[in-house]
């Protein structure tokens, strides 16, 4: 079972023998070069190509900083593909603090030998503390020198959700987080900032990069032109009732349902990003859709001093 | 003979970041000390802010039960704004907070604990037809020639206590990839009242922003049948399986009890008026299985102590006018976590705590059968009150599915959103892991004072005052460990807890190094 487009069996068989179905693997690659912008034939073969060419997986460090884990926990919600096929066939996941078998000493060894050996990736989650290391500690070790040490040999950095990407909630708080550009500023960095990283942003750049080797285009703020690319405002299906002069001011009424909800606070307008389009959960919902509106998450300082959400 | 001390961190597959050390004589654990390694600081962040942000932001607290929080947090506004939720509103609430219950435990058992009591390498010896395990077979032995088996390896070698069988350890790895799949599906059926996951966006003060249809509640059913047949067909059986099974011993032994006081503030209203609520509240002090005696809760007997916390020394006041201010240079501190107490005594908070205090009758057949509190207990009524939330989601569907069809449904209390002038409230909960409460203070529209006592603190605190541990602390004496070098059971107990740090280390309780009363106004 395969797509006619496709004709290159020797890859495919490749792609296989390494536990991907051939039916999922080319949905994967032309759901992916569809939303990166990207002619679907050459991606995947070219991703295909990546996976087989390689011996081994590329290892992928995952470090957890002053965070939530909320961003794993999106990122698990992967259906399509889901979750257990990046984790396990295309990438080598060497280190995550919520997954991993190991713990302690067996966890840190494992760290280390992939840093030193370079070449690998490295997701960030949450921000790095300024007004004091000891506010994150792990490892014994601060959480600076541990993301110093993770990236210093690194192919690529994505930082996941608004903390790693900007400082997120915490940039107003004690620690004075900040985000991982501020750190480390020699390296290719892919910022995915909402918080929580939407999953499919996330999916889709490393498939970028497993295939290409490169990052995707970036807008100034290093998100990805392709998600990050357009106000939300001139998507949302609300658009109507906004220039229509139309606004929610009551949750109960079912008339001012799909109503502009600029009057409760929704910073679409300043935002750029494609939740209205692309949604939440597997297309389920999404803050616009459920009538609170958005809260600009994908936007560095979207919390900072002064700024009300619901106003 | 001498003693040895072992520190494991960063402890895994729990959230955030813990440290555990402990000291082992004659190949048990004879003292051990819980650390909690990150601060954040949320008062900062709030005090000054418009109340109604709270919610969305104290879901923040933690990434995985974040609506446990939401929920706390808008119940503490409600009050503090005189705002009346309709019964819609509630219900709404109720299920997006169920929705992520059931993920919330189902990912507990698999991801973050099951890998500590099976031997993954057996699968290679599985002989069977099954096709679906025969693949999980082939993953796994790709992993393998592959010379890769990230992220199975490194691990803990594994013990007698390890399941080795290969149909049962090939079994549970398929249940473990199924797993993933169900617990998005479970955040993705809360999405459709939350309006996204993680972090949902719809609960705020007065009830919920997202008006529901009969096409939602239908689409909830759907989604809530296929988690139910899991809940039933796989979990429930998984994990009775294994503890009346091959983790017997592990049971009997009663391996990881702690201090055996239990608390619940109970929660989740059954009815309009909560008479009936999902957990009950109450308080078990040294219990007795033969007989089970359940004193109220009295939310007068709740304290919090610093003395071995990274805080500055204040005055005791009432947490509504607490004050937070860290002292990363506290002599004799050890964690950030503070340490909370209950009549003066650490308390476990929780699924084995509320399975206890309901009486529940599947887990009092377990320990009739001779399942101790522990270990293998607090993963039974994990398993077990996931069914009840299952059934009460089922209740709550119905009863919305009647709410919305009469002419006058109401999701919000629109009279009561713009913040008070001044104004106080409290909001009790039970979260996956236990006991939640969230404070606020109004004052010129402004939140004047926040703060919250989260579960993971009550049972990852350190010692108090008068010197006694904090329940992971105390229920790791006594653990066996053969090999230092693979501290396996001490892992194994901290995890049945399903630590999570993220929430014990918000900051944003009152400080002191005093024991301090707490007065609360009212309970759920």
């Amino acid at each position: 079972m395969r797509d006619s487009w496709f004709k290159d069996d020797e890859l495919l068989d490749a792609v296989e023998a390494r536990g991907i179905g051939r039916r999922d693997f080319l949905k994967i690659c032309s759901t992916f070069a569809a939303a990166l912008g990207l002619s679907q034939v050459p991606f995947a073969a070219r991703i295909a190509q990546a996976v087989e060419g390689s011996a081994a997986k590329p290892p992928l460090l995952w470090l957890e900083g002053l965070d939530c884990a909320g961003c794993s926990i999106s990122f698990s919600g992967s259906l399509n593909p889901p979750a257990t096929s990046i984790l396990l066939d295309k990438l080598s996941l060497r280190y995550h603090e919520a997954l991993m078998a190991a713990a302690g000493h067996q966890a840190e060894e494992a760290f280390h030998a992939t840093a030193e050996a370079g070449g690998h990736l490295v997701v960030v989650e949450g921000a790095v503390p300024t007004a004091d290391q000891r506010y994150c500690l792990v490892g014994g070790v601060p959480f600076k020198d541990k993301l110093l040490a993770a990236t210093e040999r690194c192919a690529a950095i994505v930082c996941v959700g608004a903390c790693a990407s900007f400082g997120g909630l915490t940039r107003e708080m004690v620690c004075a987080g900040v985000g991982v550009s501020e750190i480390v500023t020699d390296k290719p960095i892919i910022n995915l900032p909402t918080c929580p990283v939407h999953p499919e942003h996330l999916v889709g750049v490393v498939l970028y990069h497993l295939a290409t080797g490169k990052l995707p285009a970036l807008d100034e703020l290093g998100r990805p032109s392709a998600y990050f690319g357009q106000n939300l405002h001139d998507n949302c299906r609300r658009r109507g009732y906004y220039d229509t002069g139309k606004y929610l001011q009551d949750w109960n009424d079912p008339l001012q349902k799909d109503y502009c909800l600029l009057l409760k606070g929704c910073k679409g307008p300043k935002t750029n990003a494609d939740c209205a389009v692309r949604l939440w959960n597997d297309r389920t919902n999404s803050c616009i859709d459920c009538g609170a509106g958005c809260q600009g998450c994908s936007e560095p300082g979207f919390y900072d001093d002064g700024i009300q959400l619901f106003t | 003979m001498g003693r040895k001390r072992i520190t494991i961190d960063p402890v895994t597959r729990i959230e955030g970041h813990l440290k555990i050390e402990v000291e082992v004589k004659g190949k048990k654990v004879v003292d051990a000390w819980s650390s909690g390694t990150m601060a954040r600081g949320f008062e900062a962040l709030l005090t000054g802010r418009d109340p109604r942000d709270a919610p969305w932001v104290t879901s923040r607290f933690c990434g995985v039960c974040y609506s446990v929080h939401q929920y706390a947090s808008v119940m503490a506004l409600d009050e503090a704004f005189g705002a009346q939720v309709p019964w819609g509103g509630t219900l709404l609430r109720n299920l997006s907070m169920g929705a992520e219950y059931l993920y919330d435990h189902i990912l507990h058992f698999y991801q973050l604990t099951a890998l500590d009591y099976i031997d993954v390498m057996a699968i290679a010896d599985y002989q069977g037809r099954d096709a679906g395990l025969l693949e999980v077979k082939d993953k796994v032995l790709g992993l393998v020639a592959a010379g890769d088996t990230s992220p199975f390896t490194p691990r803990n070698a594994p013990d007698e206590f390890c399941v080795r069988d290969p149909e049962v350890v090939t079994t549970a790895v398929a249940h473990y990839i199924q797993a993933l799949a169900v617990n998005a599906h479970a955040r993705n059926m809360g999405a459709i009242f939350g309006g996204r996951t993680p972090h949902y966006q719809s609960l705020v003060v007065g009830g919920s922003t997202q008006l529901p249809d009969l096409n939602m509640v239908a689409k909830f059913r759907t989604m809530l049948d296929e988690v139910a047949d899991f809940v039933d067909d796989v979990y429930l059986p998984d994990v009775l399986a294994f503890g009346t099974g091959p983790l017997m011993p592990l049971a009997e032994a009663g391996i990881g009890a702690g201090h055996l006081n239990y608390l619940s503030y109970g929660g989740f209203k059954m009815d309009p008026q909560g008479k009936e609520l999902l957990f009950p509240p109450g308080f078990i002090r040294g219990l007795d299985p033969s007989g089970l005696a359940v004193e109220p809760f009295d939310p007068a007997r709740v304290t919090e102590s610093v003395k071995h916390a990274w805080y500055k020394q204040a005055e005791p006041l009432h947490p509504f006018d607490g004050e937070q201010i860290f002292d990363l240079d506290r002599e004799g501190a050890y964690s950030f976590v503070k340490a909370p107490r209950y009549d003066d005594l650490p308390v476990e908070v929780g699924p084995l705590a509320r399975m206890l205090i309901a009486g529940n009758p599947t887990l009092l057949d377990l320990v009739a059968k001779g399942v101790k509190p522990g270990v293998v207990a607090r993963h039974a009524s994990r398993a077990i009150e996931t069914r009840l939330v299952v059934d009460a989601c089922y209740r709550w569907l119905d009863m919305l599915t009647e709410e919305l069809t009469s002419p006058d449904f109401k999701i919000h209390d629109s009279a009561h959103w713009a913040p008070p002038e001044q104004g106080q409230g409290a909001g009790f909960s039970e979260a996956p892991r236990g006991a939640l409460g969230h404070w606020i203070k109004v004052k010129d529209k402004k939140i004047e004072n926040y703060q919250a006592v989260v579960p993971s603190t009550w049972m990852a605190s350190p010692r108090d005052e008068a010197g006694a541990r904090g329940q992971y602390e105390e229920s790791l004496i006594g653990c066996p460990v053969d090999d230092v070098d693979n501290p396996i059971n001490v892992l194994r107990i901290i995890r049945s807890f399903d630590p999570c740090l993220g929430c014990a280390i918000h900051i944003i309780d009152p400080d002191s190094n005093e024991l301090r009363r707490y007065v609360i106004d009212k309970g759920c």
